[in-house]
């Protein structure tokens, strides 16, 4: 068995305490809209989410993360850090984010500290850094001797399966309806990390406009279970 | 290529430099009430950009400069069988300076591709309204959404620190369109940007009322940004519609913050 094997369950365990189950990021607007009300539509919404935007943001961002870390180069990294949260223009989304990177790089830094994440957190403190979960995921699990691919796909698999069971409490669904979902996304996720593998830099932070304004649209659902 | 540079003389704002060439043109600027604000107006290319097209603008308002840019008509893009039409921007604000970018629409036409990059620079102080409509053309089978690709990216540094990373690109062909997240059977989209030291959460919600007043059949979310400024992004079946929003608030701004009239670009 790999050494890492063990860590990387601790890392995408939803009892993490990162947050994450907070945030639907524009999920609840579907929700509310009755847009997303049962199994079948909420499938197609993940699937958009991951195809139609992950990949071109955490997934790419995990990506680059790796090769700046294979580089030696914190710069690369501090600018990533930089452009991906500035390229979320939904508040609440922006945000969340921010909160659960920050919260990761916490736990992180305590359970498995390294000088790169203790410098990522001090940046995050003074305000010369965000925190990102794809960047912090990354750096924890490179640190491991996780490949990247591994990575990649450990990465989706736990931000999608918080999202299943938001959803799965949202909507609601029943639980196995959402294990019928947490099985169907696997090949969405192998299809995700080759998009990823082979994507141009260029494509970075593209997003999926619909989605984008109903995470907007958020600020105003009034009876809300999420924050995003 | 296209440069121009505006300064502040006395009360008016004035052309400090202005040089074009190729298919771009402007004609002399207009002054549209006693604020000494310029408006510019841009001529795109008479035919269309067609494939391999490369565009270049730079614009650039020193202190206290004040401009309207907008265009005489909407942009055309036609079929691009090899490379996209690739259109960049170079846009620098000085302190105090304000800028109204109010271009017409972006039509993309079947087969076209389009790729435009813009930066902007700004100091701390100035303030940007930047407007944007991408809209498909007709096919002569009466279909829409027969461009091949739009993709626009916006990045904005404010003192040299980027604040903004606003990134669009449309497939229709590869994403489909009408599905859930992706245009969801709207086919125009319009972006507004507002970066002003003014903007803040009080003025957003006031905006939201302005938006959602008369946004019928439209989707559209607004939201703050990490520091002073908003977006606005709005889904519509009509070019007319988006515009009529976005003039909605520019009205809105203009008064609220200059005591401005709201502006007509009479064009036709």
């Amino acid at each position: 068995m790999d050494n890492y094997l063990l860590s990387l369950f601790q890392l995408c365990d939803s009892n993490l305490p990162t947050g994450a189950f907070s945030h639907s990021f524009g999920l609840e607007t579907y929700i509310q809209e009755n847009k997303v009300h049962d199994k079948e539509s909420f499938s197609e919404w993940l699937r958009m989410y991951v195809l139609g935007q992950l990949v071109y943001t955490d997934g790419l961002a995990s990506r680059l993360t790796y090769e700046a870390l294979e580089q030696n180069d914190a710069e690369a990294i501090w600018a990533l850090d930089r452009k991906i949260t500035v390229q979320a223009l939904p508040r609440e989304t922006r945000e969340g984010t921010r909160k659960i990177g920050e919260r990761m790089l916490t736990i992180g830094n305590d359970l498995y500290p390294s000088p790169l994440l203790s410098l990522y957190k001090e940046k995050t403190a003074d305000g010369t850094a965000f925190g990102h979960p794809a960047i912090v995921f990354t750096i924890i699990a490179h640190q491991l001797n996780v490949p990247g691919n591994v990575i990649l796909s450990t990465y989706l698999y736990s931000s999608i399966s918080s999202l299943t069971q938001n959803a799965v409490r949202g909507i609601p669904l029943g639980q196995t309806a959402g294990q019928f979902i947490l099985r169907d996304i696997q090949q969405w996720i192998t299809k995700a990390i080759e998009q990823i593998r082979i994507m141009d830099i260029a494509d970075f932070g593209a997003v999926a406009p619909g989605l984008e304004i109903s995470q907007m649209k958020h600020e105003r659902v009034h009876i809300r279970i999420f924050m995003s | 290529m296209l440069r121009l540079s505006m300064e502040k003389k006395r009360d008016k704002t004035v052309t400090k430099q202005m040089y074009f060439q190729g298919a771009f043109k402007m004609l002399r600027p207009h002054y549209f009430d006693n604020s000494g604000q310029a408006c510019y107006f841009l001529i795109n290319p008479g035919g269309g950009y067609v494939d391999g097209d490369r565009y270049r603008m730079e614009i650039k308002l020193e202190e206290q400069a004040e401009l309207i840019l907008t265009t005489q008509s909407a942009t055309k893009v036609y079929k691009t069988p090899n490379t996209p039409v690739l259109q960049e921007n170079e846009i620098i604000l000085k302190k105090g300076s304000v800028l109204e970018y109010i271009p017409d629409p972006l039509i993309a036409y079947r087969d076209a591709k389009y790729k435009q990059n813009t930066i902007i620079k700004m100091e701390r102080g100035a303030t940007l309204f930047y407007n944007d409509i991408l809209t498909p053309g007709w096919s002569p089978d009466g279909e829409w959404f027969r461009y091949e690709l739009i993709q626009l990216k916006n990045e904005i540094y404010l003192d040299g620190k980027l604040i903004i990373f606003d990134h669009l690109k449309l497939q229709p062909d590869e994403t489909g369109v009408n599905g859930i997240g992706y245009m969801e059977g709207y086919t125009h989209l319009g972006s507004m940007i507002v970066i002003s030291e003014k903007v803040n959460e009080d003025v957003l919600q006031r905006l939201y009322g302005v938006i959602e007043k008369d946004l019928g059949e439209c989707k559209a979310g607004l939201s703050l940004l990490t520091e002073g400024g908003f977006t606005l992004r709005i889904l519509a079946h009509s070019t007319q519609k988006i515009e009529e929003l976005m003039a909605a608030c520019s009205a809105f701004l203009r008064k609220e913050w200059y005591g401005r009239h709201p502006v007509t670009l009479r064009k036709y």
